[in-house]
């Protein structure tokens, strides 16, 4: 419980209970948009400079790379699950429902961030290498919903001006997967000692910014959530709220099976329950032009972001908790 | 003074690569592309950087060509609006160097 309240009254989330609350009230305040995109920039270079420093201290043993397989694996299966209970529960055709399962396999590396925060006010520890699994959840989920669309493999009839190739470089050398991937190589090779002279910047200034940065994404949240709360129904509105309670419990029980620490299953946790806002968006935009954003995006960002970071986050860290004995 | 017709493209920012290609196919000269504030359309309102992804930011394409070259970049332009979110728009205008389109 103290865990709950001290995550729900922490700046960061009272940031973005601000942002949100202010779009929902129709403020006029917003955040310039190159600055937020230079925020988000920051945030993943220093999540994955942190993730790569960590993974130079230990090295590459086979359990870590059974973490890294269950992100992939998750990452998988997530979609196949959220797509059969929205079809079974909403009226969402086969492509609307394809492209929002994509959306619950993938990840929101924002909430993993604001998750790390949680998990290291809650004193409990995390290794770097989930910052890996975290870069290797954000695309298996998009394969998993063109199979699940039936747009797999189909070429005879590609979309007027497309190119080939054009959705495999959106996909895997996006902006967040670059950075984050990069920061996390460079971190890496670098170690404690060669990122020393940069991590006053990197770590100093990091929960400044993402204080600046959750205002910013609950102003984005309210203003989606207050354009298209017309296109969701109930059931797929509850699909928003419940998804990521079981993506949790599978991440979990796989966590238990793999013996990972509470810090750790936490983190992986929350990779399983949160909902890309970002990448899968745009590669849902060229790969399934008629599925429609004002669905998938803001049941994600809506919905999804607002009650991971507000009430998901400590649900999860109690979680890893009470599997951990 | 010589007639040629000049196409409006608003198109989703994540297809408008595709539309220039299916001009640059089509044989026009030139075009320019503009970012759109704000907007509505299909019982919604849309506004520009709603979220980082930019998947619902929309784009202007403005393009001057010749009767031929905008039929046969209006065909595939129908195609990708089939897919794509968008509208298109084709009216008479007259330009003073007609070698350019």
């Amino acid at each position: 419980m103290d865990v709950a309240i001290s995550t729900l009254l922490s700046p960061i989330i009272l940031f973005f209970v601000l942002g949100m609350g202010a779009a929902l009230l129709r403020s006029q305040m917003t955040v310039p948009e190159a600055f937020a995109k230079g925020l988000a920039i920051y945030l993943m270079m220093a999540i994955g400079l942190k993730g790569g420093v960590e993974m130079s201290k230990n090295p590459l043993t086979l359990e870590v790379g059974l973490v890294l397989l269950a992100g992939v694996v998750l990452s998988f299966v997530i979609p196949a699950i959220s797509f059969a209970l929205l079809r079974l529960t909403s009226k969402l055709d086969r492509t609307d429902a394809a492209a929002t399962a994509a959306h619950y396999g993938s990840i929101s590396i924002v909430t993993f961030v604001a998750a790390t925060e949680a998990v290291r006010l809650s004193g409990l520890d995390s290794s770097g290498h989930l910052v890996a699994v975290a870069a290797l959840m954000e695309t298996p989920a998009i394969i998993t919903a063109l199979v699940l669309a039936g747009r797999a493999g189909r070429s005879e009839d590609p979309v007027a001006g497309s190119e080939r190739g054009e959705l495999v470089r959106e996909v895997l050398l996006n902006a967040s997967v670059v950075v984050l991937v990069g920061a996390l190589i460079i971190g890496w090779i670098a170690g404690e000692e060669g990122t020393a002279p940069i991590s006053p910047f990197f770590t100093g200034l990091f929960q400044g910014v993402l204080c600046l940065f959750l205002l910013d994404m609950g102003l984005s949240a309210g203003r989606g959530l207050r354009q298209g709360w017309r296109q969701l129904d109930a059931a797929t509105v509850g699909f928003g709220l419940y998804m990521p309670l079981v993506s949790a419990a599978l991440a979990g029980a796989l966590c238990y099976l793999l013996g990972m620490g509470v810090g750790d299953t936490a983190l992986l946790i929350t990779l399983s329950a949160s909902a890309s806002y970002i990448a899968v968006p745009a590669a849902m935009r060229l790969a399934l032009p008629k599925a429609r954003p004002s669905i998938y995006l803001t049941l994600s960002l809506g919905v999804t972001f607002p009650f991971n970071v507000t009430i998901g986050i400590p649900v999860y860290i109690y979680l890893a908790t009470l599997l951990n004995g | 003074m010589h007639d040629r017709k000049r196409i409006e493209l608003i198109i989703e920012r994540m297809a408008y690569k595709r539309a220039c290609r299916v001009l640059e196919t089509s044989g026009v000269t030139g075009y320019t592309v503009l970012p759109a504030l704000a907007g509505f359309g299909g019982g919604n309102r849309w506004q520009r950087d709603t979220d980082m992804s930019a998947s619902r930011d929309m784009v202007m394409i403005i393009t001057i060509a010749d009767e031929a070259r905008t039929t046969a970049a209006l065909e595939s332009l129908e195609d990708l609006l089939g897919d794509h979110i968008g509208v298109v728009s084709v009216s008479d205008v007259e330009v003073l160097r007609p070698e350019r389109f």
